[in-house]
């Protein structure tokens, strides 16, 4: 599987290591009154599609970056790439 | 208390090898000075500046190293906001007051290998696309070859510059040269 990295171009699977869903990134506020609901959705809740799914890769042989791939679970394919810190600045931004 | 007299040694001892004639060179870089610099947040201006003073150089961008005009300097990007300075002599303390400064001389090994069969001996190792277009000189990348971690420097058409753990040193000059022997 290749996947193809934002500024470093293709770049072998074995390079990465996968650590999971996306929304690990949306880690919860410990201090809202509902913390531990929302620690128990963060922790054990995933969806699991069958088709495209948001996932984090972390380019552990190569420069180190935190990347949300966009894959296929059905087909293997990559439709969409994009760092981490990008995506989440977006975020910190449109919240 | 006893005295000793201790001598600093290259980490392969200064490894030379010459494949017959194919013209294929393996060669230990000895005389290397690796340290990093990392820019700390909103430090990009200046960093480009005192890297512009010291060096004459502009900070370089992801697989694409800057080398100063006298050949003694060479800037990689190793991941963002994290660069690799190569020289020949120790970085200016200067830098210490614009960015992050570590020296990581004695934790890598270096190897130089040039010829005319360099890409089909690394294409073997060497998961990225290292034909021209792709990889022209200058270029930089972090990989893997044979699971251990590398910065590969092209340094001209058939010379490419590797560097990786000193720790698994032995093992990575053993990758190397096998894939030589196997083009040649």
């Amino acid at each position: 599987m290749i996947i193809n990295h934002p500024t470093l171009g293709p770049r072998d699977a074995a390079e990465f290591v996968h650590l999971g869903d996306a929304t690990l990134m949306n880690r919860p506020d410990w201090q809202a009154e509902d913390a531990v609901e929302q620690f128990h959705e963060y922790l054990y809740q995933r969806d699991n599609p069958a088709g495209d799914y948001r996932e984090l890769w972390y380019h552990e042989q190569g420069d180190r970056s935190w990347l949300v791939v966009t894959r296929n679970t059905l087909t293997h394919e990559i439709t969409d790439v994009q760092m981490a810190r990008d995506v989440a600045m977006q975020q910190a931004k449109s919240s | 208390m006893a005295k000793f007299d201790l001598q600093e040694t290259p980490r392969l001892g200064g490894y030379t090898k010459e494949f017959g004639d194919s013209g294929m060179v393996l060669r230990e870089i000895t005389e290397l000075v690796l340290t990093s610099l990392a820019m700390p947040m909103g430090g990009k201006t200046k960093l480009t500046a005192a890297v512009k003073d010291t060096f004459g150089l502009t900070l370089p961008t992801a697989l694409k190293s800057k080398l100063s005009t006298d050949g003694q300097t060479r800037l990689v990007q190793t991941q963002p906001d994290q660069y690799f300075c190569l020289t020949s002599k120790p970085v200016p303390s200067a830098m210490a007051s614009v960015a992050y400064v570590t020296d990581q001389t004695h934790g890598w090994v270096g190897l130089d290998i040039s010829g005319p069969n360099v890409r089909e001996a690394l294409e073997r190792i060497c998961p990225v696309d290292l034909d021209p277009s792709a990889f022209p000189v200058h270029a930089a990348a972090r990989t893997t070859m044979e699971h251990l971690g590398v910065l590969i420097i092209r340094v001209s058409k058939d010379q490419f510059c590797l560097l990786s753990a000193s720790s698994s040193a032995e093992s990575f000059l053993h990758a190397v040269e096998l894939s030589i022997k196997n083009v040649i």
